[in-house]
This record gives C-alpha cells, structure tokens and sequence, in this order.
C-alpha cells in the first residue's frame, strides 16, 4: 500500500488522504469521493430534422472514485466519445446527471480540476508547440510560467520539436502534444479519449508509462480505448458498453471471465461474443 | 483577461499565417500604387482621386480580410474540433467570442493602419508631402471592421462558413445602402412598405455613419456631433451582436 501526502481539496477545503493502489490491480479505497458521476444517462441523436432520433446513451450509470485508473471500452460506435463528452460538458445529456466531483462539467470549478484528449486530435496546426501548450497554459490558471510549459514539453519527450508547427508533427508526436496540454495545470482528473490508438508500439509504451506516472501520482485517470494489454497494463477497473448500456464494471480479468487465452486477444471479439450473449 | 489574452493571441496568429492574406495585401498595395498612375484621366482632380483611391483601398481590404477569415473563425474551430481542448479548460464561452473578435480586429486594425501609411508614403513620392488628415479615417474603418466582424461571429456560432460568409458580404452592402433605404421609407405612400423599412433601417448596421473617406479626401471637415455619434453607434452596435453571439455559442453542443 502507497500512502500519498494529505491534500487539500480546492472545493470544499477538506484534508484528504488518498489510499493509492499496489499491488498492481489491487485497489482499495476507503470512502473516497466520486471523481465522476453518472446516472442513469441518455441521449439520443438525429443528423436531420426528418430522420428518427437514434439513442446513443441507453441509461448509463457509473461512478469513478478518486484516484483510480478507469479504462472505457468498447467497439466503435458503443457510446465510448459521446459519454466522455457529457462528462466534459461538450454536450448535455437528454436525461440523468453527470457530475464531476460533484460539480456539473459545464462549471469552471469543475473545469479547473480537468484535463483532456480529445479522440484523434486536431490542434491548431499554425502554433508551434511551446505556443500551443502556452495558450493551454493561459487558459488553465496563473501558476504555469515559461519553465512549467518548458517541463511539460520536456516530459512528453518534444523538447527539440517545441518550436516546430504543429502541422508538420507526426500522429504519435500530435498525440504526445496533446497529452501536455492535458497535463497543463495538474489536474485531479485525466479524461483521454483513445490515448493509444494510431500510435507505433515505442509511442504507445511512452503514453502508457505517462499514465502510470500520472496513476502514481494519485490523478484519477478515465481513458477510452480498443485494446484489452493497454487496459490491463494501466487500469484498476474497466467498463464495457455496447450499444449505450454498460454490459459490465470491475476488475478487467472479472469482467473477461477467464476469456482470455492470450495477451492478444481482440476485444473486438469479445464484445462479439459478450453482444451476442445479451441478446 | 489572462484567459482572453490567450484567446486573443491564438486568433491573431493563426489569422496572421493565412496565405490569403498575404495576396490580399499584394493587391491592396497594387491597388494603392496604381492610383499614381490615374492622372490622365483625372481631369485636374489627380490629388483627390488619389486619395479617394487610397482610403477605399484601405476599407476594401479591411473588409474582404474580415470577411474571408472571421466567416471561418468559430465554425472552422468547431468542424476540426480544435476547440475541444479549449472549451474543457476554465474559459468561460463568452471569453472565447471576445477574445476571437480582439485577435482579429487587431491584426484588421494594424493592417489597415500601415495600408494608410503606405498610402502617405506614396503621396509624398507624388506631391511631395504628407496628408495626415487622411488617417483620420482609420478609426471610422475599424469602426466598420468591428460591425462587420461581429455579425460574422454571430452567424458563424450557429451557421455554416458559406452562409456567414454570404450574410457578411449581404450585410456590407445593404448597410451601405442605408441612406437610399431611408430616402424610400420617407417617400413611399404604402404605409405597411413605409413601416417595414423604417424597420430594417432602425434594426440593420447602418455602415454609411463610418463612411467619412469623401469628406477627408475632399478636404471637408467633420462635425464633432458626428463623429461621437459614429463612435457611439459603433461600439454599442458591435457590444449588442458580441452579446447575441455569446448566447447563441452558450447554449451550442459539440457533438
């Protein structure tokens, strides 16, 4: 068991004393607050007034204590980017309540306390990258001077590319420019949508031991992502969805129920077969 | 502010590094150098054309610059979801609207200014002296620039870059025909027709209060009573659309 320095919590002002993990995937935690909050969440889309509504979000419920490594899977079209985006306050979901820290998403308390990676980045291709994570820098508070913005460059291994535009860095490079300016600020919560994907195994190896650095550390950490040996590395819990519901929530080895014959087992047939199980 | 201030700068440089603007100074400044060149068929009034020519030059781009690169501001964040990352840091939206309209008014601003520089400098090749007079009518052109790019951001937080950019230019040349929509409420006999343009004129910018360019470049002095109420128009004009804009863009959804 690690024990982490008391800290105090900007919101309410209470000492609070974090139980980390280890050993590896065994967690305990004693009362800890919600980092998230979801329940019983819906939402539905339409692309055209005269097409019906089609139901993303069929009732999700979910609660992710502070502290802990929650990975979200779940194949493509489950509902995995339209939950992260209630959660970060781009969209409004039709019913139930999201809360971040028990605060609503959309509030600046909350925003505060966040930091994030969009799936498949676009960032502003004219800013080199020191400019880039100066601008974060800007939006997130009055404490991040010229060295911290240096550091966290540093950090996601851009140290010679930080006065290059961002239009000419390469997938993996976008990637790790996007986690700095997630970082930007420290945030209590890490909400990164499919970190991993389209990286080579050397760029998916640094990201994952940039989240073990920030598990460590004791931020609470939601990520979204296809592969079940990502998930495994880094993750106290997981959650499946498919088709808007959460199937499941636990410890990704309960969850699989011994499914797993190999390290590279493909979720995607998991989901398949766990699908057709519900069905 | 600082948070603004952040907004502000990103907007400024990304403006900055468009290549179209670099062609639209090109042909602004050809534009500006060309005008020496009118004399024959000036009829004796070279000197005033000149200026005419320059100060509308100015305006022209002023406005094109606005239009080409505010129509796409907001919507081109939103359809590359660039402005995901800056939406989920503690800025409020109403922080990014403004800060949006400085970044780009300003670079409009310092464009224009050094356009009527140019212009100076090429008077003084040709008649040999200045005419300081004539930056006078810099203020008016932001003035301008400020309206036009309000009404920009307002339909570009809702509408697609096409639509903003049409209802731009709409705008640009409806709020120039102002006087002339005047003149027909004062005169028509149909009183519904009468009531109805007396509303559009009351309701749309009417931009021929920043037009002072004629004026300066025939040497005519300006009314102070004129001015305060341009300035004043102005400001609170481009206040208002900034306003609308900020609640349309609150209650937007990124999906």
């Amino acid at each position: 068991m690690i024990w982490e320095a008391p800290r105090i919590t900007e919101t309410t002002g209470y000492v609070q004393y974090q139980a980390l993990y280890k050993p590896r995937n065994l967690c305990i935690f004693w009362d800890m607050p919600n980092a998230i909050t979801l329940e019983k969440i819906t939402r539905s889309f339409r692309n055209h007034f005269w097409q019906k509504n089609r139901e993303v979000l069929k009732g999700i419920s979910l609660n992710i204590q502070e502290g802990e490594v929650f990975g979200f899977l779940g194949p493509n079209g489950a509902g995995k980017t339209t939950t992260i985006k209630i959660i970060t306050g781009l969209i409004r979901p039709d019913s139930g309540r999201a809360t971040i820290f028990d605060l609503h998403p959309n509030s600046l308390a909350a925003k505060r306390r966040i930091g994030f990676l969009p799936e498949s980045p676009y960032f502003y291709e004219h800013l080199t990258g020191y400019e880039f994570i100066k601008i974060h820098a800007m939006l997130s508070g009055p404490n991040e001077d010229k060295e911290a913005v240096m550091r966290l460059i540093e950090k996601v291994g851009l140290g010679d590319a930080r006065d290059v535009q961002l239009r000419s860095y390469s997938r993996g490079m976008l990637q790790r420019i996007g986690i700095a300016q997630a970082l930007v600020g420290s945030p209590d919560l890490l909400i990164l949508d499919e970190p991993l994907t389209g990286l080579d195994p050397i760029g998916r190896k640094d990201i994952k031991d940039l989240i073990l650095e920030e598990k460590n550390k004791g931020t609470t950490i939601f990520f979204s992502s296809h592969i079940l040996p990502d998930a495994e590395a880094v993750c106290d819990r997981v959650g499946i969805i498919i088709e808007g519901q959460m199937r499941e929530v636990g410890r990704l080895n309960d969850v699989l129920k011994k499914d797993i014959e190999t390290d590279a087992i493909s979720l995607e047939d998991w989901f398949v077969r766990h699908a057709k199980k519900h069905e | 502010m600082k948070r603004i201030r952040a907004i502000f700068e990103n907007t400024f440089k990304e403006s900055l590094r468009q290549r179209i603007l670099v062609l639209l100074i090109v042909f602004t400044l050809l534009i500006i150098i060309v005008s020496v060149f009118l004399e024959p068929f000036a009829l004796g009034e070279a000197s005033k054309i000149m200026r005419d020519f320059g100060l509308a030059a100015a305006s022209i781009f002023a406005i094109l610059t606005t239009i080409i690169i505010g129509s796409a501001l907001i919507h081109k964040d939103v359809e590359k979801r660039t402005l995901y990352t800056v939406l989920v840091k503690p800025v409020r939206r109403s922080e990014i609207v403004i800060g949006k309209f400085l970044g780009l008014g300003a670079l409009v601003a310092i464009l224009v200014l050094a356009m009527l520089l140019i212009h100076q400098i090429v008077l003084i090749v040709y008649e040999g002296r200045f005419d300081l007079h004539l930056l006078v009518a810099f203020p008016f052109t932001v003035l301008e620039v400020s309206v036009i790019l309000g009404i920009l951001l307002l339909f570009s937080s809702f509408s697609s870059v096409t639509l903003t950019s049409i209802m731009g230019a709409i705008f640009f040349v409806v709020g120039h025909a102002m006087p002339d929509l005047k003149l027909f409420a004062d005169t028509t006999e149909v009183a519904a027709l009468k009531h109805i343009a007396y509303g559009f004129y009351y309701i749309l910018p009417n931009l021929e209060n920043f037009n002072y360019r004629t004026d300066l470049a025939y040497g005519i002095p300006l009314q102070t009573d004129g001015i305060l109420f341009s300035v004043s128009y102005g400001v609170i004009y481009t206040i208002l659309l900034l306003y609308l804009t900020t609640i349309i863009f609150e209650t937007r959804e990124f999906k």
